[in-house]
């Protein structure tokens, strides 16, 4: 069987991660292993790196996000809408990266079973989207509202209050507060991402359709049209930059503020000296206002605890702030026209349209894009809502926590807590809980937490500089699965192009040229800005075409510098894709390798129609 | 012009054709030159899709392009009442139909010697001094409208029947290029009107039982382009027949290198809609088509080896293009397969010219039958849950 040995990536079994790595694996929860129990199984699927949602080494504690949506997206698709052929996403840890297969169909009978099913279920959804949103949203604010209210323990104090015991005991004291708001904000999370996916399956099952009867009608078509076609302009995801934008303008208009927050000061001192001035005091008003929800926004993709957020990091949206109030000086426009948009949208479907030689043609397109314009607002919305504000407010309240274990000398970070996994960390707060029942002066195995921590970020940081294997296993006969289609972009091409990269091993950083997704038109040629990292943005310089693992929406204002942008996944309508097109910032995504093979300083040419990205020479 | 010429007989025997009494009026108050003169020719300003009678398919169409605002290079048709009145007043009709009537289609040598003989007739016969006349007033007039003495032209048969979409008739497609003075546009104007009687025309209307009588011939005189580069269009992707594409293919040096396929030319695919790239292949270009003036002929040349591989268009030129193109399939209401060229000294974008546009064949005659079919957005929907993607290993 040397031709089946040839079209497959190495067992997962037998795979090898650098020794440096040794000890991964007590990072993760037993069930996102692979293992000798499952091999069968595990030997026969298809394992892929998820880059999208883990494309740096998954510190332990942000896998619950991971843990969350793999019980949720495969759910609706399974068991609850039904969508017939597809079964779930299963996930696996190696080397601290995330691997995630689609399941091969169901048998036959369970595929007639759910296709009765998901008649039923789904063309509901389609026909009551309008209100299933607003309920949507009452929901899912009021879940964010719950954790934000969820009470972390300040302090362990060395006797409780007497207005818990007298005149009558609470009966219930910081020890159980302790171990109760980890597990209510565990919960919170799970909660979160089942209402997460609640018409995710459908937008993108939607999508895949509208996108099928284009190619037909339209057999060359890119995907940047379909996308411009599809996309809203009245989207959440954009709120936080039209607030920066709004609040750019406040600063135009008033006395003094504009001059204050152009200066190069610390965001502490520009409001210091802001609160000294009317008008300044009116603008910080207005910002607090904006606050909550919209800069509840993540600075990458809300997947992992060190990206921060403009509440975390308020320097980024000052700065952005700065470079707003600054082109208005110079008389230069800021905003988007959200209706210009629509109107763009609107024309470019209408002339595919007159395109369409039958009318029978014609009305089956416009059902077919009224289907996927009914439904598709939810992929663009909830983003907002579940990555950025709800993750934002998860990661301020576990930070409450870590703070307290910092001050009981439990950790040496706040940030440390996020290297024990979820399941650990009850048994850390349990051992404080109980030292502090125990009484004064009693030993904890603090020692070996602070070790732990030091220990797993060194092996983070060694996973780092290893350039993980694309995929393990057997690559599949067929996928059924939206997600894995639609978001990872998973495709024929894209699998050869990983089994011919295995074959040149690592030594293919001599290749000049990359192929992806034409996901946003435009030809431009520039240094290279390779962030491997989504931390390093801020060594981002205008001119630049940055080459990252995916891009995020939040990072919208860098759209305005940047000439272009690659990412090495990414697929139809990836986070990135979207606001490349509303820049008009040409993109290729889903390259595989691009953050591999290019440099920083690399003079890279970008060619947002073809989808080829050339190194036309590289850095001295 | 349309309205006088739907009842027009091309056939009817008589030279003196009717024509558009508007047209008449317009004629006289502009140019009071002897009426007959102007039955001969007409400017492609005065023709249209209504005039095809009189002007064939290639006229009428370039015609109807300058109605409608797009760049075509200025001429006049030397129209079907000039070559009737060739062949009736030199008195060649009858010897012409004579030796076709012996013709045995089926025998090779008889249809070459059949052949042979007409075109000889038609290119040694001298033209009646009023014809010869106004040709030679429409040729000068061409000059003294670009500022050139010596105006090169090219010289193209339009059949009245060949360029349908609907009659691909076995009209030969005769051209001469880079024709200098009123004597040698004569000459060619004659040598296309011979081109009606090749062996293969001859045999195919005998076959389909069309009368020779009835088949008629104009020929265009329109100014060359001295082009940088040029090539051909279509408003429908030829390959897969997407509708929302633009295929331009363009080489250096006049058109007739991409025409005959005598070099690999560039290809851009460009989105009608989005008026984006979607291919752009560059090709190796290593011969063009150029006018030879010590050899006064236009001539296969080597191109300068740093340009054969240089793209043969600039990016504002392929987008010119395109909305040339889409104009143009928009009057026409149908994919259009289209000639450009790009004037070598003009400035951008008044170097832009359309030589011809005449309707695509292969996917227009195709019967409009739906790709989707009378689906809902429900049943497209289920379609698409049931869908598994292969990936063949």
């Amino acid at each position: 069987m040397a031709e089946e040995k040839a079209g497959r990536f190495p067992d997962p079994h037998e795979f090898q991660v650098p020794p440096e790595l040794e000890g991964w694996q007590e990072m993760y929860p037993s069930h996102h292993l692979f293992s000798p129990d499952r091999a069968e199984w595990e030997k026969g699927q298809f394992w892929y790196q998820d880059k999208i949602h883990a494309p740096e080494p998954m510190p332990p504690l942000d896998l619950i996000f991971q843990e969350a949506w793999q019980i949720a997206l495969s759910q609706y698709t399974t068991r609850v809408f039904c969508i017939p052929p597809a079964q779930g996403i299963a996930q696996r840890m190696v080397g601290c990266y995330m691997y995630i297969c689609a399941i091969a169909p169901p048998p036959e009978e369970v595929i007639g079973e759910k296709a009765q099913l998901f008649e039923k279920r789904v063309f509901y959804v389609f026909e009551h989207y309008d209100e299933l949103w607003d309920k949507w949203l009452t929901k899912f604010k009021a879940l964010g509202e719950e954790m934000a209210a969820v009470e972390v323990p300040k302090e362990l104090p060395k006797f409780v209050p007497e207005d818990q015991v007298l005149p009558a005991p609470t009966g219930c004291y910081v020890s159980y507060d302790l171990i109760e708001c980890f597990d209510k904000l565990v919960n919170l999370i799970f909660k979160g991402w089942q209402f997460h996916f609640e018409m995710l399956n459908l937008t993108y099952l939607a999508y895949l359709m509208f996108a099928d009867v284009a190619r037909k009608l339209f057999p060359g078509i890119s995907e940047s049209a379909i996308g411009k076609m599809v996309a809203g302009a009245y989207v959440s995801m954009f709120r936080p930059e039209e607030e920066l934008c709004r609040l750019a303008r406040l600063a135009h208009d008033s006395r003094g503020v504009a001059d204050i927050l152009r200066g190069d000061a610390s965001v502490d001192d520009k409001n210091k000296k802001l609160s000294t001035i009317p008008d300044g005091k009116a603008w910080l008003e207005e910002y607090s206002k904006a606050t909550d929800p919209w800069f509840y926004v993540s600075c990458g993709s809300g997947w992992l605890h060190y990206e921060g957020s403009w509440i975390t990091m308020p320097e980024i949206p000052y700065g952005y702030i700065k470079g707003y109030v600054e082109r208005l000086e110079n008389g230069e426009p800021i905003e988007r026209s959200l209706d210009e948009i629509d109107k763009q949208r609107d024309q470019i479907v209408k002339e595919y349209m007159a395109l369409i030689k039958t009318d029978e043609d014609k009305k089956s397109f416009d059902d077919a894009y009224n289907t996927i314009r009914t439904i598709y607002r939810y992929a663009e919305d909830h983003l907002f809502w579940v990555e950025h504000w709800f993750h934002t407010i998860w990661f301020q309240k576990i930070r409450e926590l870590s703070t307290l274990l910092v001050k009981n000398d439990m950790l040496d970070n706040v940030d440390d807590i996020f290297m024990f996994n979820r399941y650990e960390i009850p048994e850390l707060l349990t051992e404080l809980a109980t030292s502090w029942a125990l009484g004064v002066d009693i030993p904890t195995r603090a020692g070996y937490y602070k070790a732990t921590a030091q220990k797993r970020k060194k092996i983070l940081e060694a996973a780092a500089n290893w350039n993980a294997i694309p995929a393990l296993g057997v690559p599949p006969e067929e996928v059924a699965e939206p997600f894995t289609v639609m978001l990872w972009g998973i495709t024929t091409d894209k699998v050869k192009e990983w089994l011919k990269g295995m074959e040149g091993g690592p030594a293919a950083v001599d290749v000049s040229e990359v192929k992806g997704f034409a996901s946003s038109a435009g030809v431009v040629e520039g240094p290279a800005r390779v962030l491997k990292r989504l931390k390093e943005i801020v060594d981002l310089q205008p001119g630049e075409i940055l080459v990252c693992p995916s891009t995020n929406p939040s990072w919208a204002p860098v759209f305005t510098k940047i000439k272009a942008t690659v990412t090495d996944i990414g697929g139809l309508t990836s986070h990135a894709a979207i606001v490349c097109r509303e820049y008009g910032v040409p993109s290729v995504t889903g390259t595989g390798l691009a953050t591999q093979v290019i440099k920083t300083g690399d003079i890279i040419r970008v060619d947002g129609d073809t989808g080829v990205v050339n190194i036309v020479k590289r850095a001295g | 012009m349309e309205q006088c010429t739907e009842d027009f007989t091309y056939y009817s025997g008589t030279p003196r054709l009717r024509l558009c009494a508007g047209d008449e009026v317009k004629r006289c108050s502009k140019d009071p030159i002897k009426e007959s003169q102007m039955d001969y020719i007409l400017n492609f300003e005065k023709v249209d899709k209504g005039s095809l009678a009189l002007v064939g398919g290639k006229n009428a169409s370039l015609g109807e392009m300058i109605k409608v605002g797009i760049r075509v290079p200025p001429g006049f048709a030397v129209t079907t009442a000039s070559y009737l009145s060739f062949i009736t007043e030199t008195g060649i009709n009858d010897k012409i139909y004579n030796i076709l009537a012996e013709v045995n289609p089926d025998n090779v040598e008889s249809l070459n010697n059949a052949a042979a003989e007409v075109g000889n007739l038609i290119s040694s016969t001298s033209m009646s001094e009023d014809l010869r006349a106004a040709i030679e007033e429409g040729y000068l007039k061409l000059c003294e409208k670009c500022l050139v003495e010596v105006v090169p032209v090219a010289v193209r048969s339009s059949a009245t029947a060949e360029d349908l979409p609907t009659a691909s008739f076995a009209g030969q497609q005769e051209t001469y290029l880079w024709v200098q003075g009123a004597s040698q546009v004569g000459e060619s104007v004659q040598k296309c009107w011979a081109s009606l009687f090749t062996p293969r025309a001859i045999s195919y209307r005998i076959k389909n039982n069309f009368p020779h009588e009835k088949v008629l011939i104009s020929v265009g005189v329109q100014k060359m382009v001295n082009s940088k580069a040029a090539g051909v269009m279509f408003t429908i992707n030829p390959t897969d027949g997407d509708p929302s594409k633009v295929v331009i293919e363009g080489s250096w040096g006049l058109g007739e290198t991409v025409v005959s396929g005598s070099v690999n030319p560039d290809k851009f695919v460009v989105d009608k809609v989005l008026m984006e790239a979607s291919e752009k292949t560059i090709s190796n270009k290593h011969i063009e088509c150029i006018f030879d003036p010590g050899k006064g002929e236009v001539v296969n040349a080597d191109v300068d080896p740093n340009m054969q591989d240089a793209c043969c268009m600039e990016d504002e030129e392929i987008t010119a293009l395109v909305k040339i193109g889409k104009e143009i399939e928009a009057h026409y209401g149908r994919p259009m397969d289209i000639e450009w060229a790009i004037d070598k000294d003009m400035p951008f974008p008044e170097n832009m010219f359309i030589v011809q546009a005449r309707p695509e064949t292969v996917w227009s005659q195709r019967k409009a039958e739906s790709v989707i079919g009378k689906k809902t957005g429900k049943q497209l929907l289920m379609e698409q849950a049931m869908k598994r993607i292969k990936i063949p290993g």
